[in-house]
């Protein structure tokens, strides 16, 4: 098995998940209120490539919905990749009885994503179109329609990502030291091959 | 031979001058010097390496794995893991993405490996496709075919594995078709792959039905490199399902360890939670943590 070293770095990017873009807590049953009701669910639609401004909805995927779904573990996130590039990339939020008074304003309202699952009686469900939008613009339009509290960094997780930063930094200086070291035995390696080979065709010659 | 340098083209005369060699000192054919320039090069680098690893090991290497104090490893516990787990499996597609267990054993790298078939309390449901071997038309071909095999013949899959179409995760063999096995010779092929029927494995047997359901039940696993891996649950799975299959699991495999020869231990040493996509997170025996969700909020999708 990989030695602990590269599993623990390896495990530190897991800090991704909870710090940066989309580490936001979602309004719940309890903290919900009149003007933001609790979400209960996401569903996310875009085209598989990325011409047709699909390509911001999947980074919001890569980037945005994990950090999510680690601080709203309880909300299911769905996603659904299609081939149909002419189609819609749309998230549908799903608000518990009633939409919140931001939502209502940011839906497109003719936008209908029809892999999105059917809201349930006790749900009210908004579509955001999310075509030719970068991920930081999706999310603030998320934020602003549902109300999304975001959470900030602990102090430890700061001290990590400064750690981090470090060692990444050092990488650089590190790299190049490497490489000159490999190229040098390569150098003298050639260089002794080249000095055989010479030997070689006197002895023939 | 009058003199070295004329002898010798300019450009290896500026390699090996470079080199540092006492040329003309040493009266040794020109023909033979660069070679054991070379040679005495290697040689001296060579030994430094053996200089160095020799105090650690015999002249065969460590004959256990290596197993580090786990002191330095962060760990988590089950709710935590699963937690970061679906937050990176996030989207993707539910039926395919499972949780998976590595069981880190404390063992020697010879002597017998832990083998074994499980039923886990709640079906994980890998579909796993299986191959019978026997005679086409035979009884045991259709009531393995009834059973839920998916390729049942014999030399339609003789020559489908030597194509390399090998669309089966399971192999068993019929008896009466273990000559025309052999025959085919598909060892190269389906051995690395752990897919060679043999009656030492339990893989070749008479009642073929019977072995295709048990399959179909169970998950297979065995030991590769001190290292037993496993799909332990779906990621719908509420952490309390998966504990149950977890414990079944470490249960069965303490008890294969302990059924081995009495002079061969065999012990756990770590549990490794991760998922089809996801990176693997070391248990550390807790369920939850304070800061952990409520169990409800970690199932389904």
């Amino acid at each position: 098995m990989v030695n602990f070293l590269k599993r623990m770095r390896k495990l530190k990017t897991m800090l991704d998940v909870r710090v940066g873009l989309g580490a936001a807590l979602f309004p719940s049953q309890v903290t919900a209120t009149k003007e933001f009701p609790a979400v209960t669910r996401l569903h996310l639609t875009y085209a598989k490539k990325i011409y047709g401004g699909h390509h911001g909805a999947r980074l919001f995927w890569r980037q945005c919905l994990p950090r999510l779904k680690y601080h709203n573990p309880g909300v299911s996130m769905t996603v659904q990749q299609t081939e149909d590039q002419e189609g819609p990339a749309a998230l549908t939020i799903y608000f518990n009885e009633q939409l919140s008074s931001t939502a209502a304003g940011l839906a497109s309202k003719q936008l209908v994503d029809k892999h999105a699952p059917k809201p349930e009686a006790t749900e009210k469900s908004v579509v955001v179109d999310l075509k030719n939008l970068d991920p930081k613009e999706i999310w603030t339009r998320v934020q602003a329609s549902t109300g999304a509290a975001d959470v900030p960094p602990s102090e430890e997780d700061l001290a990590e990502a400064k750690r981090l930063a470090a060692i990444t930094e050092k990488a650089v200086g590190d790299r190049k030291r490497i490489s000159a070291m490999r190229q040098a035995k390569k150098d003298q390696e050639r260089m002794l091959a080249e000095a055989r080979g010479e030997v070689e065709k006197l002895k023939q010659g | 031979m009058s003199s070295f340098g004329a002898v010798m083209p300019s450009a290896a005369r500026g390699i090996l001058s470079s080199c540092s060699l006492p040329l003309r000192q040493r009266a040794i054919a020109p023909a033979s010097l660069g070679l054991q320039q070379v040679r005495g090069f290697k040689d001296q680098k060579k030994g430094k390496g053996k200089g160095k690893s020799q105090p650690k090991t015999d002249r065969k290497g460590n004959r256990d794995f290596q197993q580090k104090n786990l002191a330095d490893m962060e760990r988590f516990a089950l709710c935590d893991a699963m937690r970061y787990i679906r937050a990176t499996e996030v989207g993707r597609e539910p039926t395919l993405s499972k949780y998976e267990i590595h069981i880190r054993i404390r063992t020697k790298k010879d002597g017998p490996v832990i083998r074994n078939m499980i039923r886990f309390p709640h079906a994980v449901q890998t579909e796993s496709r299986i191959c019978v071997i026997c005679p086409p038309g035979s009884k045991a071909a259709t009531e393995a075919l009834a059973a839920g095999a998916v390729l049942v013949g014999e030399a339609e899959v003789f020559e489908a594995v030597k194509a390399g179409r090998i669309e089966f995760e399971r192999c068993l063999a019929h008896p009466d078709s273990l000559p025309a096995l052999n025959k085919a010779g598909l060892g190269r092929i389906l051995g690395p792959r752990g897919l060679m029927p043999s009656v030492k494995n339990g893989t070749v047997v008479e009642d073929v039905a019977g072995r295709v359901e048990m399959l179909r039940g169970g998950t297979v696993y065995r030991e590769r490199d001190a290292v037993i891996r496993l799909p332990i649950g779906q990621l719908g799975f509420s952490p309390e399902q998966l504990r149950d299959n977890l414990r079944t699991t470490i249960d069965q495999v303490k008890k294969d360890a302990a059924k081995l020869n009495d002079r061969i231990s065999k012990e756990v040493y770590e549990v490794v939670l991760s998922s089809t996509h996801g990176p693997g997170f070391s248990l550390n025996g807790d369920f939850a943590t304070d800061n952990s969700p409520p169990t409800s909020a970690l199932t389904g999708v």
